[in-house]
This record gives C-alpha cells, structure tokens and sequence, in this order.
C-alpha cells in the first residue's frame, strides 16, 4: 500500500520539496541533469515497467513516449491531464495536494525524454486548493534551480506552467484540454492527426494523466522490474483506486494492481451498515456496470476487470447497495453526459438528450413499453459514431444498467415508481 | 472596463503562452474580470477581454458560454456548488440540496433576497470519496451533514 | 505525394497517399452524404453524416477526415456504413423541424436531400423539438436557427475566408447555438455567401424570404459587373424578373464565392425609378412616345446640331464604366463612323493628362502564388473584395503585405507593414523605393532621383521587393486624382522592372478595362471627357451616365450639358431629375442581367453572358438601342444579329494604344489632398437602388474623415459637415488628406 504517488501521504508537510526529497524525489531528475540517464533508457525502463495511462484508456506510457518526433527541430511540449471530472474519480487531486513534486518531476522527466521543453498541467478549474499547492511546488522547484533553462549548467530545459480549467468535464478528453490551453472551448479534435505530430499549438504534444506522471520517477528510481514485480501481468504496478459510494470508510486506496475487489471493498470498510452490495461500477461513471455477483469474484486489473465484463478506466469504484433504485442511479449518468457533451458532433449532442429525456419520463411515471428498446437503440447510434469517447461513455452505462437490472427498469415502466423505494 | 490591477492579474497569465498566444489567458482573464465585476459577466465585459487580448468578441463569448464556471445572470456574492452526480447522490445529495432550498427559502438558480447566496446543482467536482459535498469560492466542503451545513451556511456573511 | 490504389465498394481506385477520403470519392463520383465538410473550409468532421466503413478500423470512419493509405479497403454503402448514416441522420432529425413545405430552403435543402435517401419515415423522438430564438443579423441574411444543425460552415466561413469571425457557437451540448456575438450583426462584404454555405434553411437570402422555391425558377449563367473581377454568378428568375443571385463556380475568377454588392444588387432592378419609356423633349416638357419616334427625334436632333453644318466634331460620347464591351464598342463606331473622336469613358479622372496609365500582368489566381505584395492607395476589402479574398489566402500561407495609404483601414489580415503618408508624399516615397532598389543592384541611377530622399520607410519597402522571387505591386482608387497620378504609375513600372515584381492596377472600376479594349477613348485628335465637358460641343451621347456620381466634378458637367444649345441623347437605365433636366431625349435602357454582352476582368479575361430576364416595359438592352440608331444613321456595318457578333467583331480589332506619357515628377507637394471616393455600394447605378444593400452598415459609409491637424487647418469641427458630407476626425488619416468615403460624387467642391 502507499508506495509510489502515495509514498509520502502520513508525513508532515506531505507537499513540500523538503519531504519529497527526503524520500528520494528529484534524485532521477538530478541524474538527468547529470548526463546519467539517457532517454532510450527510461523508455525502456518504462516498458519494462507496465506503466498504463492511468487516465483511462490504459495505453502503455513508454510506448506512448516514444511515439514523439524527438528530433523533430521544433517546440514540442508535455502536458499533464489534471481535470479529473469522471465521476467517482478523485486521486489526481490528492496527488496534487500531498505529493505535486511527483507530477513536476515525472513531466520533467517526460520533457527530456521527448525533448520537450515546456510543460503545462491543466488543473480543472475548481481544484483551487490542490492548483495552489501545485503552484507552491513550482516555486519551491524553480527556486531548487530543478527548472528552467540549461538547468543547473546542462543542456536541459523544463519550463512548466499551471493552466486552470473552468469546469467542463471534456476537457479531461487529450484534445480539448488542448483546445483549451489555447483558450477555446473545449471541443475535441478528431484525428488523425494525433498530438504526437500536431497538438498545442500545432506543435507535437505528449498528454499524460496526473498518476501516470507521479508514478515515474519511483519507477525510475527502483527500476522497471520492481514495479512490474507489483503488479501482474499486463498491468505493472500499483494502482489509485478512489472506492466511494455505500461504504463505511470512503478513500483513495494505493494497492497492487490485480487486488481482488473484496480486498478492496473491505479496506474501504465494507457496505455501509446491514446492507447488502448491489453493484459496482468499477472504472468510473462511463464504464459499464456490474453485478454485486460478478464484482466479488474480480480482481483489480485490466484484465481482471476485463473478464468481468466492465473497465479499470481511471479506477473509479462506485460501490451501489441494495437500497440503490438502479432507475434513478442511470438517470443521473444520463444527466451528466447530457450536460456534459460539447456539442459539435451529432450523435452525442443529440442523443445524450434524447437518452435523458427517456429516462427521466421513465421516473416521472410515463414510461411507454418500448422505452427500453428505446434507450438501447439510442445509445447503440451513438456508439462508435461519435469525434471522441464521450459518446461512448455516455452509451455504455445505459447498456449495461439495461442488460445487468432490465427488471427494475420494466418494474419502473409498468408501475410507474420505483421497484428498491417504492 | 477592466482594472489596472485586473489587466496585471491577466498579463501574469499572458506570460504563461508562447508569443501571440495571448487568448490563451482568456479563460483565467475572464474569471478575473467576472470577480471583479459583482461575479457575472455582461457583453460589454465579454468584448472588453476579448480586445484586451486581441482576440475576436465571439471568440471569447464562446468561452464564457461553453465553461460551467462563468455566469451571465446575477448570482449571490457566494455560489454555493453542491455536488448532485453518482457518489454524492448515493450519499444524500438530494436531501442536503432540499434542506439548503428550505434554509435558505430559495431555489437552486435564485439568489436570496439580501444578495448574500445562491445554490447551483453541479456535476461531480472531483471529491467523491468526501461525498457528499459542496464547493464556496475556492473551498470544498466533504462529508455534509445537514447539521455541517447549517454551521457553514451560517458564517456566510 | 504518392500514387497509391485504393478499392472503393470493391472497385479499385488511384489516388494520392494523404488525401481525405471524401476528396477521392467525390472525385469519383462515388456519393457520400455530408453536412460539415465544405471543400473551401477546413475539416471539422463534427456532423458524422459521412461515416464510411474501412476494413480493419474498429469503427466508422469519416470520409471527410481520413486520409487514405495504400491498399485501404472502404465501403460507402454496406450494413455498417449505412447503420451509421442512418443514425446520424436520425439524430440530426430530431431537433429539426419537419416542414419543408414552408421552409425557404425547401428544394433546395441539403438535409432534405439526404434524409430522402436515409431517414426513417417515422420518428421515435417524442420529446418535444428544441427552438432557437433568432437574432436579427442585419439586412441581408435572414436566421431561422431552429432550423440549424450545427455543421459550423457559416462560423468557418466567417474566421477562415471572410476573415471576421462574426459567426461562432455559444453554449454547449445541445445549447449550442450558432449565432454573431453583437447586436449589430454580420457586418462583411462577403456575408451573403454564408447563405450559399449553410446546406438547410437556417441562413437564406432576406430579400429573398418566402418569395419562391428553388425549382420554380430558371438559373441563367452570368457575370456580376460591379467590379474589377467579373465573378461568376447564377441569376435565378420566374416569370421574367431576377429573384435571386447565388455564386457559380469558377477556381481561376472567384473561386465558390461572392461578393455582397454581386450578390443583392438585382434588388435594384424592380426598383420604381427605372426609366420604362422613350422620352422626347419637346419646348421643355417631357412627352413618352414609341421608340421610333424618339430615335427619329434623335437622330434629327444630331443632324440638326452637328451633321448638317459638317461639325461631327462637336458630337461627344461618354459612358459609365459598368457598359458592355459590345455597347463601349458600337458607341465609339458610331462616333468613329460619324467623323468624331470625341470618346471618353473616365469621367472621375480630374486631370486627364494625368491619367494613370499601367498594365495589369498577373492573374487573379496568381495573386495567391505571390510570396510579397505592395498595396498602394486602396481600401481592397471593400473595393475589390475577391481580389482582397485572394491576397488574404496568400497572406495566410506566408505572404506578407505592405501598404501605403492615405489613411489606415480594417484589412482582414496581418500586413507586414501599413505606411500611412500625405497622398502629397507617395510620388516623393515610391521614388525613394525606386532608388534605393537601384542603390542596392548597383544599378545606374537616373538624374530625376538625384535629389530624392531615400527614407527608411523606402529601403524597407524597396527590401521586400527585392528579396522576393515573385511579389505584385497593386495600384488603387485613390491615386486617380493624385496630383502625381501618372508619376506614381510610372515609379511603380520602373520599380516593378528593377524588382521583377508583377502589377495589378485596380485603379479604375467595373468594365473600364473592356472601355479601353474597345478603344472607348479619345483617338487622334478627339476631345477627351474633361476637354469635351469645357470646349461647348454641340450634341452628346450619353450611355447611363449620372453625374451626381460619375463625374469629378458634377456641377461643371451639369451646366455644360445644359446649354440651351447643346442637344443631349442619354440612354439610361434608371430615371434621374438632373440627367432629365440636361437631356433632349431619354431612352429607356436595359439594366444589368437584362442584356447580353460582356464583362472584361483586371486580367483580361473576357466572360460574355446572355440576358437572363428582358428589360421591362419599353426599356431595350443599349446594344440594340446603338444598333438601331447607327442604322438610322445610315452608318456601314452594324448589321449584327445579336450582340455575339459585335464581340467577335472587337476581338479582331486593335485600338491603338495612345503613347504613352513617362514623365516623373518625383517633389513632394504641398497642401490639403481630398481623396473622394464612392462608397462601396454606390459605385454604379443598380447598387444604389438595392434597398438591402443600402441598409447595411457599409451601404451607409459617408463621411470625410481627417486628423485634427487637418482638421484645425481646414477650421471644420467634429460635429460639422465637409463637401457636404459628415466629418470624422481621427487619427487613422495621413496629415494634409481628407478621405472622403461618400455615397455621391464631389460636386465639383474638391
Ligand atoms: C470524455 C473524456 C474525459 C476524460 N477525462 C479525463 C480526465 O479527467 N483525466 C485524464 O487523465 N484523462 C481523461 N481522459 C482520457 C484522456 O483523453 C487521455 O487518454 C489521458 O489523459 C491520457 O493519459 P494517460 O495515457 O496517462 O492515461 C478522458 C477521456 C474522455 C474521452
Ligand atoms: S462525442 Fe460529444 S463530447 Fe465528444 S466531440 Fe462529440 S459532441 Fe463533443
Ligand atoms: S462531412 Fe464528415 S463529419 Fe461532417
């Protein structure tokens, strides 16, 4: 537990450069300015380790990383995914809060290993105290001489600068967070052309998640292999998993990838008082929910999750117990990507709609028999048709909530109320 | 329109973006300029950002239109951002935001009559594990209770 | 790029590695349905209406936005493909209206095409429509945004061609609306073609609005004439009256575009002041007779005044610039034919021995091959919108852009330099440019340039001319009444010999450049406009000439076509109390889209059109008119039957052209300049009379500006009016200028 971004989460002053670098941080970094790591190197060492983005999609960081033109003789830049807005997933914050020296160096890290010189963090715009905290750690890190240009007397140079979001969950999509460091609305671009060759400013672009630039230098520091040796196979390391919803002890849990989810769940303190599990949505809002059957029996992992049927995602574990009214848990996902869609593109700016208004007339008493078939052949049409996988996510809980609790959903049409509250 | 020391606040970020580059500050200067004026943005403030960085009118009222945190009505001098997605609605949200409305005799979206608050129902703010949870000014509040809301609603001035 | 193959629907297919799909199927013939993708704007790939399913891709793709790759497999129309379409438009017919039947787009709606082929017939959404309320975007451009589908092509249009993002997408999800940001509307010249570009009915014409449906009405090519440009058009009409212009293709004149003034000024056309019928003059007073009658009064009335006393050279004949190349052609064989040479079509030229004189070598799709360009004396975007849309694509990929003008206007893109000079300074400045390009090719300097002063401004300008492989030097409107008109000229010809740079002079308007193909000026020993105006000749012929617009000086032109002895035929199109109070007989003229002939552009592209309605009532296209009065006349060889033989006839003749003056005067002068230039939508007869266009904020430009300097030497005051017109005082205006943007001519005051 607790062993990478999360390392020094009960020590005193947890953020400050003082603690970080007492528990080694910035000792990859200050080896870097040394000349004692190439970025051949650490690309391979990042192979070796199993690191997946841990902003959701799960693609493997070191691959990730090589694919920039390195030598490509333009301004590139690194940018790291702070927006956190998938419902049930609140890591980054604390990553932000108790460990930011972590994200600075591991985007320094990623600056040299891709030759970029600038980096941004963009932090959604209602993180105001871990944006500060960040903010302080910069200072703290500049200050140090870690930043800048020719740092410390080497040819290296990392700048890195604070952008602040102001609230659309979109934005966490890689290409509207670009849009929106440069100051657009935050609509995603289609591609190709990926950020790797045009991204920020039409220059190449690596965008992380917050986790997966906190988890590098640790890595880098005890070496690939160690973290594999965390995890298991496919999925290197350790992992943040934020466990909320019906549980007595809600929290961000540091373990090793491939947990069994009834560790979990008990770290978490179980299923509130005298209830029974229900379902989980293991992954975060957009990915599809389970049976409280089929969740016990999974381990915490990609492929773990995989087999259930559902997503790691970003880790996001939404425990449901059995006073839930599936109705209304998906009528509120529904809401969320309805408010939450761009708008650019038709599937999603459509159907997101149309999938909430059936929902919620299915809860005000006037489902029609068909509604189900409705809502399945809505989000089928959005499936796949859409720029970015907004349009997916928003389908997929509807699938799943329909294929997992179709009876609640009959129960709700027929009677007009609600099969758990009556 | 936009205060000198709002036009340095601005330029801070300015300096944040490569050469020309500026409309990348204007979600940040419009958040400055919306504080500065009574927390809610009008054409005429939308315009003057958009000329401080030379950027097209439109451009910038896209911005402040498509992002949630900007407001084009006259809000309370404290927004009361209470969460009502997944996790915090498992948690009571729904209750919580009823007993806010009946404390404070309003609706979410109105503003009470001496000015003071206005309650607005927002999507998950990236707390969940502190559900549930509401968020006034840079401050997130988790684990409400009705009685933990009346205290904070209370030394509201 | 490589030639790669493809198999499209199983058939195989060359084509280029990179291409967008879209490009390769449109190419083909092969039909992909779309809404976003607009082959003049960029990809935003947003609508998803052309999902095509490529092999080994776990989804649909876009046609629009996938580029190709060798061997790629697509398929446009199997299950997977048309699932996707078919969703999509399912999703676009939700939120839109349903009823065609009362739509303005109706037939012509790119959403009712598509959904013939692919919506269902009933729909499952009962959740009740969404409705936009419609903001009012000025004169021109009716909004029924209920009925958009957020395709953003008017938005890309507005930030990518007409270079002013007025169009943008506020709110989000399904709040987006598309929409300008100010109340005071869309404001460009290029506005209308948002019309053209929006595929359903939420942008349409406003003078157009619930007139007609689109399969009622004939399309006739044809050629707008209100510039230098010649943009190709299609004139709808029904029932012999033009209902409404949309732009035709055409890559080398105007690409897919037009401009405004091309586009509203038929409005004009219905107008209740054309003149409909022949009128003769008889003891004072106005009497409408049949055509021959007028003709015969006409044609006594010149044997009266000049062919009996054998004084053919006391017949003059001017003419508007928007004329045909056959009417400027008939009309100076008439003259020529009669023994006179008294023939002139520059009527705003105040010294004609000044006249600028410079050949236009480069082509308007050129314009976009240039990588530096000099501008000189011009409000381009306004004046001559198409040729300002090229130079701002050219700008946009790198070109850069130097300006001299009397006073700093709005371009529509980044200039590399804007020099705002006293029109006192530009002969003494282009002569510091020119020696200082001499200077650095070490090159002989000739004695006119010994004493001239070469400024940094020079060396700069002179740089960028020299150090670029392939720049133009542009020459406008407002050096026509320089008083070093013609030196200008001359500096720039030497300068652009010395700098292997090409010229484009858009100095003078509409067809004048078919005037001078067609010899429409003065021959040996003929009277040029200015000298005719004050040598008291005894008869004119007038071809829709108004000279409170047209001349320089308006009121010396009145009064002398108004002596009591001097016989005036004028042919016009629309009726005028002082062309009515000079002339002895009116006849009644066709307007523009109502005659054959043809338009002559910049590069000397010759674009003939048919008529595509008849003139109204008694009025006749000119070219008859001129036919018919020569014959009277007795005069040999105007028997055409129709107006393609007289083209052909100019095409095989050459005018001579006159020699050509090179003289210099390279010292700066001294005193107050007026720069009196017609505003954008009053430069001919037709755009006047167009109400919409009138209504638009650049229809009621009208005003002499100036600095407070001038302005406390010429003792006006801000609120005051200039010649007649309101004073702006402001800093954007080069000392000793008044720039008068007026929707009249001077009056003679300048
Ligand atoms: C609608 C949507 C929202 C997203 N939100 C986030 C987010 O809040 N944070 C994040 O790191 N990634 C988010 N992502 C994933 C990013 O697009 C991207 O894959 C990720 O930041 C890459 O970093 P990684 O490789 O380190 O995971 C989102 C994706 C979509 C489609
Ligand atoms: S899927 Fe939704 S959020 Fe993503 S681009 Fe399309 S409209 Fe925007
Ligand atoms: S035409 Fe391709 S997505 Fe619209």
């Amino acid at each position: 537990m607790n062993e990478v971004c999360f390392k020094n989460l009960d020590q005193k002053d947890a953020w400050s450069l003082k603690t970080y670098e007492a528990n080694g941080g910035y000792s990859v970094w200050r080896k870097i300015l040394k000349g004692e790591f190439t970025p051949e190197q650490i690309i391979d060492e990042l192979k070796t380790s199993g690191l997946r983005g841990r902003g959701g999609a799960g693609f493997p960081t070191g691959l990730k990383w090589s694919f920039m033109p390195r030598n490509a003789d333009m301004q590139k830049y690194v940018v790291c995914n702070s927006d956190e807005g998938e419902p049930g997933t609140c890591k980054d914050r604390d990553i932000l809060r108790f460990n930011p020296h972590s994200v600075i160096e591991g985007m320094a890290i990623g600056g040299f290993v891709m030759n970029a010189t600038k980096g941004y963090n963009y932090i959604r715009g209602e993180f105001m105290e871990p944006f500060y905290r960040f903010e302080g750690a910069l200072k703290e890190a500049y200050d140090a001489g870690l930043l800048g240009e020719n740092i410390n007397g080497s040819s290296v140079s990392f700048d890195l600068y604070a952008h602040l979001g102001a609230g659309a969950y979109i934005c966490g999509e890689e290409t509207a967070l670009l849009e929106s460091i440069e100051g657009k609305k935050g609509q995603p671009r289609f591609k190709p052309p990926f950020p790797a060759n045009i991204g920020l400013f039409g220059k190449p672009t690596t965008i992380n998640n917050t986790e997966s630039f906190a988890s590098v230098p640790e890595i880098l520091a005890n070496g690939g292999q160690w973290f594999a040796d965390i995890g298991v196979e496919n999925s290197g390391g350790c992992k943040l998993f934020s466990v909320s919803g019906h549980v007595n002890k809600p929290s961000n849990f540091e373990v090793p990838m491939g947990t069994p989810f009834k560790d979990l769940l008990e770290m978490a303190g179980g299923v509130r008082e005298g209830r029974k599990l229900k379902a989980v949505i293991p992954g975060g809002s957009s990915t599809p929910v389970l049976t409280a059957e089929v969740a016990m029996g999974m381990t915490m992992d990609y492929d773990g999750i995989d087999k259930a049927g559902s997503m790691l995602g970003a880790g996001s574990v939404i425990i449901m117990d059995d006073s839930t009214c599936m109705v209304e848990a998906l009528t509120r996902l529904a809401h969320f990507y309805y408010d939450e869609s761009c708008g650019q593109c038709t599937p999603c700016r459509e159907g997101t709609g149309w999938l909430y208004r059936v929902l919620k007339r299915i809860m005000d008493g006037n489902g029609k028999e068909d509604d189900i078939d409705l809502l399945l052949g809505v989000q089928d049409k959005i499936m796949g048709n859409t720029i970015c996988a907004l349009g997916d996510a928003a389908a997929m809980p509807v699938e799943s909530f329909l294929r997992n609790f179709r009876e609640e959903f009959e129960y709700y049409i027929e009677h007009g109320k609600s099969m758990v509250k009556g | 329109m936009i205060s000198n020391k709002a036009k340095k606040q601005i330029d801070t970020w300015v300096a944040k973006y490569p050469e020309g580059r500026q409309s990348s500050a204007v979600m940040e200067a419009l958040k400055i300029v919306q504080a500065e004026n009574d927390n809610s943005l009008t054409s005429d403030t939308i315009q003057a950002v958009a000329d401080y960085l030379d950027m097209p009118g439109i451009a910038a009222a896209e911005v402040a239109t498509f992002y949630e945190n900007y407001n084009h009505k006259p809000v309370g001098k404290h927004t009361i951002r209470i969460c009502h997605n997944i996790s915090c609605m498992l948690n009571g949200a729904d209750d919580l935001i009823a007993h806010l409305e009946n404390k404070l005799g309003v609706k979410t979206g109105e503003v009470t009559p001496d000015g003071l608050v206005n309650v607005k129902k927002v999507e998950c703010l990236g707390a969940c594990v502190g559900a549930p949870m509401f968020q006034i000014g840079d401050q997130y509040y988790e684990n409400l209770t009705a009685d933990k809301i009346d205290e904070i609603v209370d030394g509201l001035k | 790029m490589a030639d790669i193959e493809i198999e499209i629907d199983g058939n195989v297919v060359n084509a280029k590695a990179g291409e967008m799909l879209i490009t390769v199927t449109d190419r083909e013939g092969i039909s992909v349905p779309r809404f976003c993708y607009h082959k003049k704007l960029s990809i935003a790939a947003s609508c998803r209406m052309c999902l095509v399913d490529v092999e080994g891709a776990p989804k649909p793709q876009p046609a629009c936005s996938t580029p190709i790759a060798d061997g790629m497999k697509i398929h446009t129309q199997n299950e997977k493909a048309k699932a996707s379409q078919k969703a999509v438009m399912e999703f676009l017919l939700i939120n839109h209206p349903l009823d065609c039947p009362i739509c303005d787009q109706g037939g012509e709606c790119e959403l009712q095409d598509v959904a013939m082929d692919y919506g269902s017939d009933v729909s499952r959404f009962t959740e009740g429509k969404r409705i936009v309320a419609d903001s009012d975007i000025g004169a021109l451009i009716q909004t029924d945004m209920t009925r958009c589908i957020h395709c953003t092509r008017c938005v890309r249009f507005g930030a990518e061609v007409a270079g002013i993002m007025e169009m943008g997408g506020t709110g989000r999800g399904e709040d987006l609306k598309i929409e300008p940001f100010l109340e005071e509307g869309i404001q460009s010249e290029l506005s209308g073609n948002m019309i053209d570009v929006c595929p359903v009915g939420a942008l349409t014409s406003k003078p157009f609005r619930y007139e007609l449906r689109s399969w009622q009405m004939n399309a006739v090519s044809n050629i707008a004439r209100h510039d230098l440009v010649g943009s190709n058009i299609y004139t709808q009409t029904y029932k012999g009256k033009v209902k409404r212009i949309v732009a035709k293709d055409n890559d080398s004149v105007n690409e897919t575009w037009i401009s405004d003034r091309d586009r509203f000024s038929y409005e004009g056309l219905a107008h209740e002041n054309r003149l409909l019928a022949p009128q003769i003059k008889v003891e004072g007073t106005w009497k409408e007779v049949e055509w021959d009658v007028a003709l015969d009064f006409a044609t006594r009335g010149l044997a009266n005044n000049v062919f009996n006393a054998r004084q053919a050279d006391k017949l003059g004949a001017l003419a508007s610039n928007t004329a045909t190349l056959e009417e400027f052609h008939l009309l100076q064989k008439i003259l020529r034919e009669v023994g006179s040479e008294n023939i002139d079509h520059r009527l705003n030229v105040k010294d004609l021995n000044n006249a600028i004189s410079l050949e236009s070598n480069i082509k308007l799709a050129g314009l976009e091959g240039v990588d530096h360009a000099l501008v000189i004396g011009s409000n381009l975007r306004l004046e001559q919108p198409m040729i300002n849309h090229r130079l701002r694509k050219a700008n946009l990929s790198g070109t850069s852009i130097d300006v001299i003008n009397a006073m700093a206007f709005d371009f529509n893109y980044q200039l590399n330099s804007e020099n705002i000079i006293s029109p006192n300074q530009i002969a003494a400045t282009l002569a510091g440019v020119l020696k200082s390009v001499l200077q650095s090719a070490h090159a002989q300097i000739p004695a006119y340039l010994d004493d001239v002063e070469v400024t940094d401004v020079a060396v700069q300008l002179a740089t960028q001319l020299s150090d670029s492989d392939n720049s133009v030097i542009i020459l406008g409107e407002h050096v026509v009444n320089n008083p070093q008109a013609l030196s200008i000229a001359n500096l720039i010809s030497q300068i652009a010999q010395n700098t292997n740079s090409t010229t484009l002079n858009v100095s003078a308007s509409a067809n004048s450049t078919a005037a001078n193909l067609a010899g429409f000026v003065p021959g040996k020993g003929g009277l040029d406009a200015n000298a005719m105006l004050a040598a008291d000749l005894k008869a004119y012929i007038l071809l829709d000439i108004y000279p409170q617009y047209d001349f320089h000086n308006s009121i010396q032109a009145t009064e002398t076509l108004s002596n009591d002895d001097t016989f005036v035929i004028s042919l016009n199109s629309f009726k005028d109390d002082v062309v009515a109070g000079y002339s002895d007989v009116l006849l009644p003229i066709a307007s523009f889209y109502e005659t054959s002939g043809s338009h002559v552009n910049v590069e000397g592209l010759v674009q003939s059109f048919a008529a595509a309605v008849n003139a109204p009532s008694d009025a006749k296209p000119a070219w008859k008119v001129l036919k018919v009065l020569a014959d009277l006349l007795e005069l040999p060889g105007f028997h055409y039957a129709d107006s393609t033989q007289v083209t052909s006839e100019v095409m095989h003749q050459s005018h001579k052209q006159h020699v050509h003056d090179e003289s210099i005067d390279v010292k700066a002068k001294r005193g107050v300049n007026v720069i009196w230039q017609k505003s954008p939508y009053a430069v001919d007869v037709l755009s006047r009379h167009a109400a919409s266009l009138q209504a638009t904020k650049i229809g009621q430009i009208n005003s002499a500006s100036m600095n407070k300097a001038t302005a406390k030497k010429l003792e006006v005051t801000q609120d005051g009016e200039y010649l007649g017109v309101p004073v702006v005082v402001s800093e954007a205006v080069a000392n000793n200028c008044v720039f008068v943007n007026a929707n009249h001519s001077t009056g003679g005051q300048s």
